[in-house]
Order: C-alpha cells, then structure tokens, then sequence
C-alpha cells in the first residue's frame, strides 16, 4: 500500500519562545524544531502499517529548505520518501497551504492514489485543525478527525476516535484521509543505522504554489510570564494535617 | 555542519546521540546518581538502536567508523549532563570494547561481539591497581601457567562498570622478568575467585558503578587469553589514544551545556539593576570560556582525524587530555561562582558537573603524564 504522511516543521516543546520585533513570526534564533507529536504518531502508525502490509510511506512537509531536517528524521524511523514542498515561509496561511499541498499530492499520485493520507489532528504550533480538511475536501475523499487507531481492512480503512469511555469505530473507502492524533501509538527511536541511511536518502522537492487564501495574521503576542509559588506543606503523613487545613480553606471538604 | 571533519555519518551520530541522551537520560539521571546505578535496561536500549557498534567491524555487525565517530559519540553523550552516565557507556564501547575488536580471535568475538552491541553484555578493563594506575609496569596482579589455563591472583581498583558488568578484561603480569610482560585475559563476572570486594564511593560520576576486584586463584582456560601471551601492554596501548580522547570529548559536551545553562542563568538573574550577564566581569569570562572549549574541541576533532588518516597521534592527542580535561574543570569553576548559592546546591545541575568534572584530569592518563608524553616528543 501507499501512505502520504503529511508533517509540519514546529519548535520544540518545552523552548522558550519569542516573537520577532515585527510581532508577525516566531523568533527561530535559538530555537530547536521538530514535527509536530500528532504527526510522529502518524509516521509511525504508517511505518507500521508497511511493515504489516509491505508497501511505502511518503514524508510531505511544506515550507523552507530547513524542514529537510524533519523530513529525514521521518526516512530514519523508516518511511521510505520525502517530499519538501518549498515555499518561501512556513506560515503560509491555512488555505494556502492546503491548495499547495493538494497540487503536491496531485502531482505525486499521478493516476495511481495514496491509498490513505496521514496528518496531524492540528499542528503544534498554529493549531488551526484545518489543512487537513481542506485537502481531504478538495482531492473528494472521505476524512475522521481526532483517530488513536488505524487498521487496514478489504479495500477499506478502518479507524478509531477515542470518544469518553470508548471508541467511535469509522470504516472508510479507500482512498481515505485520516487526522491522527497523539497517543496511536509510541513513536520508536530512529536505529543508528536508520539516522545515517537518512543522511543519504535523495529528497524530491516540488516549487509550491498557491494564492494567499485571505486569513491574515494581525500580531503575534507574548503573554506576561505567570510567577507561581509553590509551598512545601511538609513530607510524608506529617503534611497530611497542613493538606486537610488547605482543602478546608477552599472549601472543598 | 559542526566542524570541518564532520560528515552526514558523524552529524547523524551527533543528533542520534543528543536526542537520546535528552529524552532518555537528563530527565532519569537524579535517580540513578541516588542509586549509584545506571539502568541495565537503558544501555540495552542503546544497544538495540545500534549505538554501541560505532568502532566494531562491519563484518562483526557494527558501522566500522573510526575515531572521529568516538570523537562525537562522546562529545554528544557530554550534553546529556550525567558524566557518571556518560563514562559507564565509553567505558564499555571505547575503552574496554576495543580490546576485544583489536585482539579477539574468531571463537572470542563470536562470543563477545553480539552481547557487546545488545548491551546484554557491559564491559570493564581492570588495569589500575593500588600501586599502578597510570605506570602499568608496577603491576603486581600476576597469571601463571597452570595446565590447559591461568591461575589469577592480585587485586584491582577504580573499575568502573566491574560492579554490575559482566565481563572484565583483566590485564596481569605473566613474565616476571620484563616489566611489560602483560596478558590480557577476558574473565566473565561470577568467575569462582573473581570478586567485588567494594563497591567505591565516588566524588562524583555518582551513578557509575566503580569496582574494587579480588582476584583469588581465579582460574582461566588458554580460551581466555585475549591476544598474545605477554604482549597485553602493547595491545593495550593501541587503544590509548581513543580512551584519552573520549575523556575529553564527555568533558566538552558536558562544558558546553554547562557555559549554556550558565549564560541563560545569568541572563535571567536580576542583580545590580540589570541582569548578571550584563555585568563585564562575568559576560567576558564566560565568552573566554566558550573560547577555550571551542579550542579544544577542534584540537580534539584534529588529534582524531590524524588518527584516521593514519597518522601518529600521540603527542597531539596527549596534549589535547592535558589541555582539555583543565579548561572544562575551570569552565565548570567559573559556571558554578556564576551560579551563585545556588550553583553550590546539591540540587543544581552545575554542583554536580563540577565534582563529574575533577577526575578528567586524573583518569586516562594524568595531566603530569600527559604533558610527558608530549615532552618527550618535543626535543629538537
């Protein structure tokens, strides 16, 4: 089978982030990225499902020549391609992105389809839930948001969305578009010899194209850092009076 | 690219090794310090990802990459910030490995290697003694013929990986009329005889493991012998260099997180109406600091191409132990007087790489005996 897992190039977690004096970008000055955990999640529930069914996984990420870097992860835990669809920025606004991806996919699949497209539920850093959709709607092919399980059916794909105390069990045509979210599954290590084969491995790069779609960014604002203070009550059972008078102050007793 | 030597293979090892050590090791290394213990199941993972086999042949299941890769496997395993953890995997992938790869026969290797590289097995090399740590010809351990093997005697300090390892490569003395008359012998843990007698309490590399070893009439096989009878001392200074250099490549990974978490420490400190970093005394130190450590580092990435392109190293990399290991030791003094109170803390980061830092000088090769080596090459 064929799977195009679709990553977003996202600072990582945990950085203290600043905003450019222009208030319009993320200042990437001291910044590590990564991709986005939803679509490691993705990547690696595709890797497996080839290692279950045979078959490749295609890596797509839209912006900068700097998002090779996630791409070659990606080919180090064991998807088989990337793509790096080079746009001039990573902030392209949602529409735009999905019209340029599209055509990407377009161009890529020829007349032969992926048989299911991997995103992330929503990017880590912009958070917009939307490019995903978008594709799905403009290439006509079905899409389940928020999945935590995918398995391969008769000429079906069969996906799971952890609802309270249960799951929803969805069963699509393929081919199928699918929002995984964090969680699918524990994403593996790459091997040493999987981060040096990705070192070697020949990316294909297609020149994005796109009219802006019309969402505008006004500003991006750093909220005052909250100061918190934490109060040790005392160890063991000897705090356990302090904790009883603290949750009798809040009056939850 | 980090370097002029680097390459993709190197600057793969480099991010394999930082991210593991980031996600795996910093946010557990408090507890294994506290137990004196590194995980068994951690260094497995290692080796399942394949990064114990950075120096072992292709033919025996490893990458077969020279020094430049022990070079930056080290200098990546520094950033993780626990030198104890640091140390407990070169010791096993480039200072006792090594003799195995360099010495082995086939029926040793066989045995060895695979358990080398899945970390089912982890090495020590027991060569320092009470009366021999850096002279190895003091060595009063002693191996005699005694019919299809050796009988061991002798005792042996400062093992590190020998408490909880599995197998050490026990040099001893089997030609009492040549000072150098040294043979290697590979004895298993659990070897009758072979005994811990204390498990050390370190100044610091806290959750390294480090052996005091009795040997009491240990019996080997001639299987055991590790390369040729009475020429360990010269097999075992071909791995010399790698052991030095590997010293100073965890001493600079863990000097630059260091300068990194005191740069961002001193930049947040409020003092004196501005931040501490603002101040000249301590923003200039620190640049100095980050000088120096770029220094040897890339004198450290030379001495290791030398060896790679065949060339003696000795005296640069000599000189490069020396140096090194005393520019991280006063990085780490100056990142703790900028750390203020704090940086003398048990609970602070810097506290403990400062006491991690003090035995680079000391093992692998003294400073003093260093300089020697580089002395004694440098008549006209």
């Amino acid at each position: 089978m064929k799977i195009l897992c679709c990553v977003k190039r996202v600072p990582a977690p945990g950085a203290k982030i600043n905003v450019t004096a222009d208030g319009q970008d993320v200042d990437a000055a001291h910044l590590g990225f990564t991709m986005s955990p939803h679509e490691e999640c993705a990547v690696e529930g595709a890797v497996q499902l080839i290692e279950e069914h045979g078959g490749e996984v295609t890596v797509l990420t839209l912006g900068t020549g700097d998002a090779e870097e996630q791409l070659r992860y990606a080919v180090s835990v064991g998807a088989t391609h990337g793509v790096l669809v080079e746009a001039d920025t990573i902030q392209w606004d949602p529409q735009r992105t999905a019209q340029a991806i599209t055509a990407a996919v377009q161009e890529l699949e020829g007349d032969e389809p992926f048989d299911l497209i991997m995103f992330g539920n929503e990017s880590a850093d912009a958070g917009g839930f939307q490019v995903g959709i978008r594709i799905a709607m403009a290439l006509g092919r079905p899409i389940v948001q928020g999945i935590k399980g995918v398995e391969i059916g008769d000429d079906t794909i069969i996906a799971r969305r952890e609802i309270d105390g249960g799951f929803e069990v969805y069963e699509l045509p393929s081919p199928a578009v699918l929002g995984i979210k964090e969680g699918l599954n524990l994403p593996r290590y790459p091997t040493m010899k999987g981060r040096l084969a990705s070192k070697k491995v020949e990316l294909n790069s297609i020149t994005a194209s796109a009219a802006e779609g019309g969402q505008v960014r006004v500003k991006l604002h750093r909220p005052e850092e909250t100061v918190s203070e934490t109060v040790i009550l005392g160890m063991g059972a000897e705090a356990a009076a302090a904790v009883v008078d603290v949750l009798d102050e809040l009056g939850v007793l | 690219m980090r370097n002029a030597y680097m390459t993709d293979e190197l600057e793969a090892i480099y991010e394999q090794t930082v991210d593991f050590v980031a996600k795996e090791v910093t946010p557990h290394g408090d507890a294994w310090e506290e137990a004196g213990k590194v995980p068994r199941e951690v260094l497995q993972q290692m080796g399942e990802l394949g990064m114990f086999g950075l120096r072992v042949p292709k033919e025996h299941g490893g990458l077969g990459l020279g020094m430049l890769a022990s070079a930056t496997f080290s200098e990546a395993l520094g950033a993780s910030t626990f030198a104890g953890f640091d140390v407990t995997v070169l010791v096993h992938t480039d200072m006792a490995g090594p003799h195995l790869i360099n010495s082995g026969n086939d029926a040793q290797l066989a045995e060895w290697v695979p358990k080398m590289l899945a970390g089912e097995a982890i090495f020590s090399i027991g060569v320092s003694e009470p009366d021999a740590g850096s002279d190895v010809a003091g060595m009063r351990t002693a191996a005699v013929k005694d019919g299809d093997g050796w009988r061991i005697n002798g005792r042996k300090i400062y093992i590190t990986n020998a408490v909880y390892g599995d197998l050490t490569i026990v040099a001893a003395r089997t030609d009492l009329e040549n000072k150098y008359g040294i043979t290697m012998f590979l004895v298993p843990a659990g070897t009758e005889g072979f005994s811990v007698a204390n498990k050390l309490d370190k100044h610091g590399w806290r959750c390294s493991d480090t052996a005091e070893l009795i040997l009491d009439d240990v019996w080997v096989s001639d299987e055991q012998v590790l390369g040729t009878v009475h020429r360990g001392f010269y097999e075992t200074m071909k791995n010399f260099q790698n052991e030095r250099m590997v010293l100073v490549g965890m001493g600079i990974g863990a000097a630059q997180a260091a300068i990194d978490m005191t740069n961002a420490y001193t930049q947040e400190r409020k003092a004196f109406g501005g931040h501490l970093f603002d101040l000249g005394a301590i923003r200039q130190r620190m640049a100095m600091n980050q000088a120096k450590v770029d220094a040897v580092r890339a004198s450290m990435y030379h001495a290791a191409w030398m060896h790679d392109a065949g060339q003696d190293n000795v005296k640069a990399m000599s000189g490069v132990k020396a140096w090194g290991c005393e520019v991280v030791n006063q990085v780490m003094y100056d990142c703790v007087q900028f750390h203020g109170g704090m940086g003398y803390m048990r609970e602070s980061a810097i506290e403990r790489m400062y006491r991690d830092a003090r035995i680079l000088p000391i093992g692998g090769g003294a400073t003093e005996v260093m300089l020697e080596e580089v002395a004694k090459r440098s008549y006209a």
